[in-house]
């Protein structure tokens, strides 16, 4: 068991715990700091796959500038801790629990079944695989098109964020 | 590195798109340079492009389909086909949105700006051959159709139905994304043309996961084609949104995920066992055809009636669907045998021509739906008045009553749509269905046809009630004569009236040139 695997089961596991917390704990303050926990475990797992820019933006992007958002909307909104009603068991939401658990089952069967395969890659391949230069490349050449889909991904979000926060159309 | 080189000439695919987009920025723009409180104009400027954009795709529709921008879209008669579609019901919607945006004093150019931007999503989904690409492009017509389902807050309808379909929107749009994931961990590749060539090497290695991402694929589109067991969010977001945002969602953004689906799924199945799809296509449609109909059976709110109906269509289109699956021979090994014997192409009948009909079928059968769709909220639009949205009655089936004297063209049109819905003769919508349940028994798949002609017929009751009530009804006394009128209402009504009825009688040309559309470019 070498280095890489230990550190993979600590942040897989540490991941795993943390994101149990953000569906487990009561105060959504506490939910939202489980889920930055999260994305620096998931941050340590991109490292591992070699994929350090992505590992960078995760922190910077997400830990960092959606959360602190997150964070501000909890605390402007000012909720309360109050204790729900207790959810009524209905047929719906029975169906709806057993369809979720099937369906988790039926994956957790086919990932568990993944032959895993060596890398085709060549070390110097790999060297270069995760970095910023190598994304870059990438993202402005072979997938260029993605690439201006997205901007206009964001154009439309951006517009259609203004017109539902206006206050009255 | 290899550093691919993009010719010039991948970007003409790209112009409808282009164009529909540079609209909508000039839309938004409008709005900053305003000099007076008049809008008017916004809702030409905005046909303007949309035909612009119609024309351009019309003339390339006949180039020979190729792979542009390394495979990651396709420029293909079908994808020239879904965007004239997709421009014919934005300009319908355009159309009466206008005088319906103006009595409630909510002409914006951004209303507009977001129609275009959702058209040019679903042109480009129409032509993306990557799932990366199309995942984007579901989003972008997604995220433009979120904001103007929520656009007019009058009441509480509105803002619950943006925020369910936003809610159910990203979890469906999480799932195909995880199937997607999935098969990219199958195949090694994303684009569907090196999808396919892998395909067979990776479903004998690990047959599992590929079944399983495809699986979630199909849930993601069948959210968005709203196909039963997925179609919850539905009659809500139908109802709650403006109803010209309504005519758009029914229409384009079907007729768009379903270019996609059938593209994702003619790949995949040229992978795998056929009869896997059809038997989830088939599965699907059964399901969609009954509950999709007999759930309108009782509704008395014409809105939610046509979602229901909506519903229902998506069921006919899937019968469709499934045809493309069936072959020649009967598969080797073990197929699925889900609903009893594998269904076989007629003799005589090649599996290139079985599903170059079909996909004509499909075709016709998505303009049919959306020239009728978008005149019947067209009228229902034109209706309804807004103090009574709050209530919930702006859209009661007594709205309707004595409509055929008090404004006999109205009336008429709303009738010439009804019936094509239901598809009687000599109406679009018999068209379509004659079209789509001939290639069903062509293939085979007779117990989809004949389901598919019952749940038509009982479809005709719900249909012909708001029928009566407008000719046989008499007007109540304390009603004020609706209500916005406006010329973009009427055109918009006597365009889609007279496309039903001539496309119903004379299909002949558009049948041509759709049997020329049907070339999909699937890879080598």
């Amino acid at each position: 068991m070498n280095a890489e695997v230990v550190l993979f089961y600590a942040f897989a596991v540490l991941a795993l715990l943390s994101a149990g917390m953000v569906i487990a704990s009561r105060s959504p303050i506490n939910s939202a700091l489980s889920l930055v926990a999260t994305f620096f475990f998931l941050a340590g797992t991109y490292v591992l796959l070699l994929a350090h820019t992505i590992a960078v933006l995760q922190v910077l992007v997400y830990a960092g500038a959606i959360m602190v958002l997150f964070l501000f909307v909890i605390m402007l909104l000012n909720l309360t801790e109050t204790e729900g009603e207790r959810a009524k068991v209905t047929f719906g939401r029975v169906a709806g629990a057993l369809a979720a658990v099937s369906l988790f089952a039926l994956l957790a069967l086919v990932v568990m079944g993944v032959k895993g395969a060596p890398t085709a890659m060549a070390t110097a391949e790999l060297a270069r695989f995760g970095t910023l230069a190598a994304l870059g490349q990438t993202l402005y050449t072979e997938w260029l098109l993605p690439f201006e889909a997205v901007s206009l991904l964001l154009l439309v979000a951006i517009v259609g964020a203004v017109v539902v926060a206006k206050a009255r159309i | 590195m290899r550093v691919p080189s993009i010719p010039a000439a991948d970007f003409l695919p790209l112009v409808p798109a282009i164009i529909l987009l540079v609209g909508a920025c000039v839309l938004l723009m409008t709005e900053v340079f305003l000099r007076s409180p008049s809008r008017g104009y916004q809702a030409p400027l905005s046909l303007f492009f949309t035909g612009l954009a119609g024309a351009v795709s019309l003339s390339s529709a006949f180039e020979p389909a190729r792979p542009v921008f390394q495979g990651f879209a396709a420029q293909d008669p079908f994808s020239s086909a879904v965007t004239l579609v997709v421009c014919v019901a934005l300009g319908l919607a355009v159309l009466t949105s206008s005088g319906f945006l103006r009595s409630r004093n909510a002409e914006r150019g951004e209303f507009y700006a977001l129609m275009l931007f959702a058209a040019s999503g679903m042109s480009l989904l129409a032509m993306s051959t990557e799932l990366i690409t199309l995942f984007i492009n579901i989003e972008v017509l997604s995220v433009g159709t979120y904001a103007l389902t929520s656009y007019l807050r009058r009441g509480t309808r509105p803002a619950e139905a943006g925020f369910k379909y936003f809610i159910l929107g990203a979890f469906s749009s999480a799932i195909l994304l995880y199937g997607a994931a999935l098969l990219y961990g199958a195949t090694g590749s994303t684009k569907l043309s090196e999808m396919a060539v892998v395909l067979p090497a990776a479903l004998a290695a690990q047959p599992a996961l590929v079944y399983a991402g495809a699986l979630l694929v199909a849930g993601g589109f069948a959210f968005k084609v709203a196909a039963v067991p997925f179609h919850m969010w539905t009659p809500d977001v139908y109802e709650g949104a403006p109803t010209p945002v309504t005519a758009l969602m029914s229409a384009g953004v079907k007729a768009a995920a379903f270019a996609a689906m059938i593209r994702v799924f003619l790949v995949l199945g040229k992978g795998m066992d056929p009869s896997v799809p059809l038997a989830l296509f088939s599965g699907l449609a059964y399901l969609t055809m009954i509950v999709g109909n007999l759930l309108a059976l009782p509704q008395r709110n014409v809105k939610r009636m046509l979602a229901y109906s909506s519903i229902g269509h998506a069921g006919y289109l899937l019968v469709g669907v499934a045809a493309l699956f069936v072959t020649a021979e009967a598969p080797a090994g073990d197929g699925f045998r889900f609903f009893g014997a594998t269904p076989l192409l007629a003799p005589g009948l090649s599996e290139v021509a079985a599903r170059a009909d079909a996909l004509k079928g499909l075709l016709f059968y998505l303009l049919a739906y959306t020239v009728t769709t978008v005149g019947s909220f067209g009228v229902l639009a034109a209706l309804e008045r807004s103090e009574d949205e709050p209530k919930g009655t702006a859209w009661d089936l007594d709205r309707f009553a004595g409509l055929a004297q008090r404004r006999p063209g109205w009336a008429f049109a709303m009738a010439v749509f009804m019936l094509s819905l239901g598809g009687v003769p000599p109406t679009v919508g018999f068209m379509g269905k004659l079209l789509i349940f001939r290639s069903a028994v062509d293939t085979g798949l007779v117990g989809l046809a004949v389901v598919g002609v019952l749940t038509s017929a009982a479809a005709i009751y719900y249909y012909l009630r708001v029928v009566v009530a407008m000719y046989m009804r008499p007007a109540p006394e304390d009603e004020r004569i609706p209500v916005t009128l406006s010329w973009g209402t009427e055109l918009a009504l006597a365009l889609s009236a007279l496309a039903v009825v001539v496309l119903g009688i004379l299909p002949g040309t558009v049948t041509d040139w759709l049997q020329q559309a049907s070339t999909l470019w699937l890879g080598q």
